[in-house]
Formats: structure tokens, C-alpha cells, sequence
């Protein structure tokens, strides 16, 4: 059960329930201490409420200012991405898709044979997409270059990321 | 006119790119964020650094404010723990807020006020002087809660804390703070007589 004191408290904030309010209410219609006591805390409420709020000095918003001069606030990432970006990366893909459904639906060779019950679906690839064809970028020197670029992307972003983690645990 | 605009119009507009909005943005919750600073710091020229640091913390990450709650509740998180992280590097005692035996304590200031007899001290300077005497916690809270226009949920979430336990916290800050009052008011009358 709480102290007189801190339900008077909760009273003055508001922050009882209804049913405590009223309980309360009826309590300082009542009890002289507890209307006493009421109007004690209620006079310190309103003391409290006077405290002055320190001035900084008169240069503070000019130091903070003069400090971020020169940066730009970090923006949020959804205001920082181009809308326009995103368009033309769904568009990619819709245009490739597309190219590949029309020579797909181009090459498949819809004519059945008399007396065939079944349908044949006969997709003839291009020379160009043959298998060993395909077969032949992925040599050893490809893939070595391929490995080696990867690598060098890896370490630029670990450097970033480091420099990025550095930065932040300077500020 | 540029004062009337809301905390988020600020925030808009410095995110386009407009830092006076900033500036004004600073200007707005200067006093604030400075008197809480101070109520950790007991010293003007911490303060100004700490209440700086939280301001350029805040324009570092402005886009990262959600916008769920209030800029000004954002913005105290941000005093709160740059405050403690320049405590624990200060090596300050800041014990529990529950610790009666641990209060900080602190000379008081030489001022023109000492020269003064006791009619001619407002009650708010004893305020003020008792409010100096508090643990930092205790002295955030009800500031926060006097000043700040923040709801005890607000305080919560800026403080990073259950609402239940800054309601708990805000009832012995102000006990507390109530006896402050009383032993320094009782101290300069015996002083007078």
C-alpha cells in the first residue's frame, strides 16, 4: 500500500486511476490530515514548477553552428535513395524479363505432328547460348580475374567499414 | 514567421539542407538541454561542452530521428547519456539514486546573493540551490518533469528506464528535494538569528 504522501502525489500528476482519484477526493473532503497534507504538496507542486532553467552563453549557438558548418545532417535513408534509381532497376528487370519470355515464346515450335497425342515442346537454343560455348568464358583466367576483383572489392569495403566504426567511436 | 514553425518543420528543412532552421532549432532548446547538462556536470563550463556535444551529436544524426516521439524527448536521451559518458570519464561518483548515504556534495557558490539577508532571497533561489544539492538522476527527473514538458512515459523513453520506475524515482526525487529545501531555509534563519 502506498504512503499517504505518494498517493497524494499520483493525485496531483493524474497518473491514478479513476477509481483512486475519487477514493482520494473523498478522502481530502473528509480527513483534515489528509487535507492537510493535500494542500502541503500541492503548494510545493507549485514551487517546483517556478525552478529557473540555467542560460547558456551567448556564443552557444554560434560554437554549435560554427562546429557543424561544414557538415550535412545525415538524412534519412529513404530520402537519401532516388526514387529514379529504383525505377530504372524495376525497369531493367521488367525489359529483361520480357526479352526472355518473347525468345522463349519465339524459338518453341508449336505445330504438332499428325497423329501425335502429346505435346512436344521443342525449345531450340541459339548457337551462341550452346553449353560449351557458355563454357568457354569460364577458363581459368576468367574466374582467377573474376576472384581477384572480389577480393579487391572485399578489402575496399572492410576498409570503409573499419574507417566508418573509427569515425563513429571518435563523435 | 520562422519561430512558429513546429520542432519537425525545423527538422525538414535542415535535412534539406537549411541550417539556420538549426539554428533555430538550437536556440529554441538551449536553456533546457544546458540546465540539464548542469545538473550533471555542478559546473557551467562542462555544461556548455556537454549540452554542445548533444547538439552536434543530434545534427549528426538527425536523420535518424523516427519521428515517433517528440524531437525535444529524442533530444534529452541524447543529453542523458552523453551526460553520463562524460561522468564515467570524469570519474564522478554518481552512486545510486537510491543511496541516501551518497549525496554529491557541493560547496556553494560564492554569489552576489550571499551578501543579501534572507528577505531578500527569492523562494527560487533556494530552489534552484536545493535542486543543486540532488543526485544527478534525482535533479533530471524533476526537471524534466517541471520543465521539460514531458510526460513520465517520455521520461522513460529519454531516460531509457520502465515509466513505473521514474514514477517511483520522481516520488523520492522530490522528498528528497523537500528536505534540501527545508534544511537550507532552516540553516539561513539560524544564520540570521
Amino acid at each position: 500500500m502506498n504512503s499517504i504522501e505518494e498517493q497524494l502525489w499520483n493525485y496531483i500528476d493524474g497518473s491514478c486511476t479513476l477509481a483512486e482519484q475519487q477514493a482520494i477526493s473523498g478522502l481530502i473532503a473528509q480527513d483534515e490530515a489528509w487535507r492537510i497534507k493535500y494542500n502541503e504538496l500541492l503548494k510545493l507542486n507549485e514551487e517546483f514548477s517556478t525552478m529557473d532553467l540555467d542560460e547558456p552563453s551567448m556564443a552557444f549557438t554560434y560554437n554549435v553552428m560554427e562546429t557543424i558548418r561544414t557538415e550535412n545532417a545525415m538524412k534519412p535513408l529513404k530520402a537519401t535513395i532516388n526514387k529514379r534509381i529504383i525505377w530504372g532497376i524495376a525497369a531493367f528487370f521488367i525489359v529483361t524479363i520480357a526479352a526472355l519470355v518473347i525468345f522463349a515464346l519465339s524459338t518453341i515450335n508449336w505445330s504438332v505432328p499428325a497423329g501425335n497425342t502429346s505435346f512436344d515442346l521443342n525449345i531450340k537454343m541459339p548457337e551462341q547460348l550452346d553449353s560449351n560455348h557458355v563454357k568457354s568464358f569460364f577458363s581459368g583466367g576468367v574466374v582467377k580475374g573474376f576472384l581477384f576483383f572480389d577480393l579487391v572489392m572485399g578489402l575496399f569495403l572492410l576498409d570503409a567499414y573499419l574507417r566508418r566504426k573509427q569515425s563513429a567511436k571518435q563523435h | 514567421m520562422q519561430s512558429k514553425l513546429s520542432d519537425i518543420e525545423l527538422i525538414e528543412q535542415t535535412l534539406a539542407g537549411n541550417q539556420q532552421a538549426y539554428a533555430d532549432l538550437v536556440k529554441r532548446h538551449q536553456r533546457f538541454v544546458f540546465t540539464l547538462a548542469m545538473r550533471f556536470t555542478k559546473g557551467r563550463e562542462d555544461a556548455e561542452e556537454v549540452a554542445q556535444d548533444c547538439f552536434i551529436k543530434a545534427y549528426r544524426n538527425l536523420g535518424s530521428f523516427q519521428q515517433q516521439s517528440k524531437f525535444s524527448t529524442w533530444l534529452y536521451s541524447i543529453v542523458y547519456t552523453t551526460a553520463m559518458t562524460f561522468l564515467r570519464k570524469k570519474r564522478v561518483d554518481t552512486s545510486s539514486i537510491d543511496d541516501d548515504e551518497s549525496y554529491i556534495q557541493i560547496e556553494n557558490k560564492p554569489s552576489a546573493y550571499d551578501t543579501h539577508n534572507i528577505e531578500n532571497k527569492s523562494r527560487s533561489y533556494y530552489l534552484n540551490q536545493a535542486i543543486e544539492q540532488l543526485l544527478p538522476d534525482d535533479a533530471t527527473i524533476i526537471t524534466m518533469f517541471y520543465k521539460g514538458e514531458q510526460s513520465l512515459e517520455e521520461i522513460a523513453q529519454a531516460l531509457n528506464m520502465e515509466a513505473n520506475t521514474v514514477k517511483v524515482k520522481l516520488f523520492r526525487a522530490r522528498q528528497r528535494l523537500k528536505e534540501k529545501l527545508e534544511r537550507n531555509l532552516k540553516h539561513e534563519v539560524k544564520e540570521l538569528i
